[in-house]
């Protein structure tokens, strides 16, 4: 056991391992988890942060589709200041690092949210949410190679610790967007977050979500994410946390020997709150049965 | 404290009535911790098809841990078809419970519309220790979403029942049997668990007469522990969720649509 080394790092924070929860799939630990097999994680992601506290979307927000969800919750969130005054505690309590997830509606909220989480401190990583799909914008930012670049950069100026872009599976060529956000500094990429997506109730012939288009997640995702993943890491240089239907150590080794340097369980939180820490067993399992003794000798190996 | 997610045997599931299901979990380290009101979040297959848990209340924390239930979609149909011996991944129990009355009252009133029925049980079992009288007022389809009282009434509850066709007692909704609640709002608390149209009424009703009530809300879930907020609705309060906050309500907090 104490052979294998499984650490990495993002930019100069370090993970004592690979496996992290995607944002917006994790909360409440203190009440519902064994903290003291939480504290096995590498890091915890908490749900994205706006400036302003939102309500989120009407009602009806999830839809169970085949081998996953469609979801348009829109981020109901407390706020910076209610999430640094009332939960940010609470995560820090845990002994984990934090990567923080944030959104901005516009470049000055990204810099004004960007400044009260340094000030604030006490985290690994500044995730910015550039690609949420339900919160009301013709476009993302993910979408823009220029906006990605324009962000991060102003992100960097300000932030202390390594910032990480996550972006959309929307767009025509997500190696163009990763570059751009690499170009402007970025310490690490998250890839993927939801697919933009729609069901409809035939009876009703209306859309079934309140928000009428939600994001696709979950296992019926995860080969389009690790496909994503791959092409990306023949592109740029810096680390990329991977999410996209991660259920099992399996999963998540797809998406290391795709080029992934750590791994997110996201929506199958939901379903099994226990599968973060399978995926971390079963990888340490997987890395004893290969004789692999780093997991970064496993980064982008698949052959071709 | 005891795990969150537990692997656990089906120690039986049977068929009560037409329509409706009782599941026997051999739970021990769930045994008398329920509060009536919580409930628990089953997933019914090891796969994917289908992909959410499946919320239900609990219907009896007694040797067994017991959830009643209708077989109507892929996931309740996957149950319906467990036995005996087989293992059932269960999380929880989880959710706000109901308030237990006050000192000062005297009458409960538990209404229900079919499957809604589940978690009075519960209520009553820990209800029938105190000197009150407890009413039953149940609402069903037909004769075959009429779960037999018998239970309720062991408990020493007083059972009315409606059916939209008028098959078993009186002909019509649950809210024909509004006149059997006495209504001195001192007295008096109303419990409400069903279709949103019945609670809906039972809300009005209580407004009207100053009584005190709760409601359990039943939304689509997926992780039943407040991180996904996926299951709010609307409520006086704003958004809640009904895995977290809920199920249990009081009941002029909710906005019925």
């Amino acid at each position: 056991m104490s052979e294998i080394n499984l650490s990495v790092k993002i930019g100069k924070a370090k993970f004592k391992n690979p496996v992290t929860v995607a944002s917006g799939t994790f909360g409440h630990a203190e009440k519902y988890y064994d903290l003291e097999e939480v504290k096995k994680l590498g890091a915890i992601t908490p749900k994205t942060v706006t400036l302003p506290a939102q309500e989120g979307n009407p009602p009806v927000r999830i839809v169970e589709t085949p081998s996953g969800m469609l979801n348009a919750i829109g981020i109901e969130n407390p706020g910076a200041d209610g999430f640094i005054e009332q939960k940010l505690p609470g995560f820090q309590k845990i002994g984990v690092p934090l990567i923080i997830s944030v959104l901005g509606h516009s470049d000055k909220e990204f810099q004004t949210i960007a400044r009260k989480f340094t000030d604030a401190g006490g985290f690994a990583a500044l995730e910015l949410n550039l690609s949420c799909p339900n919160v009301g914008h013709k476009s993302l930012v993910a979408q823009d190679p220029k906006a990605t670049y324009r962000i991060v950069k102003m992100v960097k100026k300000i932030a202390d610790v390594p910032v990480i872009a996550k972006l959309a599976p929307n767009v025509t060529d997500i190696t163009v967007i990763a570059r751009a956000a690499e170009d402007a500094g970025a310490d690490g990429l998250s890839l993927i977050n939801t697919f933009t997506g729609m069901v409809i109730d035939v009876e009703k012939q209306k859309s079934v979500l309140g928000n009428f288009t939600g994001g696709l997640s979950g296992p019926a995702i995860r080969p389009l994410a690790v496909n994503l993943v791959y092409q990306t890491a023949q592109k740029v240089r810096i680390p990329i946390i991977a999410m996209g239907g991660i259920a099992t150590a399996q999963d998540a080794l797809q998406f290391i020997l795709a080029g992934a340097t750590m791994v997110a369980v996201g929506t199958m939180n939901f379903v099994n709150p226990r599968a973060p820490l399978d995926v971390l067993h079963g990888i340490e399992d997987y890395m004893k049965r290969h004789k692999i003794k780093t997991i970064k000798s496993l980064r982008g190996k698949v052959k071709r | 404290m005891a795990k969150l997610q537990n692997i656990f045997k089906v120690a039986s599931n049977e068929k009560l009535c037409p329509k409706f299901y009782r599941l026997c979990i051999d739970a021990k380290p769930l045994k008398g911790k329920i509060k009536p009101g919580q409930f628990v979040h089953i997933r019914t297959n090891s796969g994917y098809e289908p992909f959410f848990r499946r919320p239900f209340s609990v219907y009896r924390d007694k040797r067994y841990i017991e959830v009643f239930y209708e077989a109507v979609g892929p996931g309740t149909t996957i149950m319906s078809q467990m036995k005996k011996g087989d293992d059932i991944d269960v999380l929880g129990p989880v959710g706000t419970p109901f308030d237990l009355p006050d000192k000062n009252i005297k009458q409960v009133v538990m209404i229900a519309g079919g499957i809604g029925i589940a978690p009075f049980m519960v209520l009553s079992d820990v209800l029938k220790k105190r000197k009150l009288e407890m009413i039953v007022l149940y609402g069903g389809r037909t004769r075959g979403h009429v779960y037999p009282m018998k239970e309720f009434k062991e408990n020493g509850c007083k059972v009315h029942v409606a059916t939209d066709d008028g098959s078993v007692g009186t002909h019509g909704r649950v809210s024909e049997l509004f006149d059997k609640i006495n209504l001195d709002p001192e007295t008096t608390m109303v419990y409400t668990c069903g279709p949103t149209p019945m609670m809906a009424a039972v809300q009005k009703f209580a407004r009207k007469h100053k009584l005190k009530g709760q409601a359990a809300c039943e939304e689509i879930m997926a992780c039943a522990l407040g991180a996904c907020l996926g299951c709010s609705i609307r409520t006086t309060n704003g958004f809640k969720t009904v895995c977290y906050d809920g199920p249990v309500f009081d009941l002029q907090e909710i906005i019925f649509d």
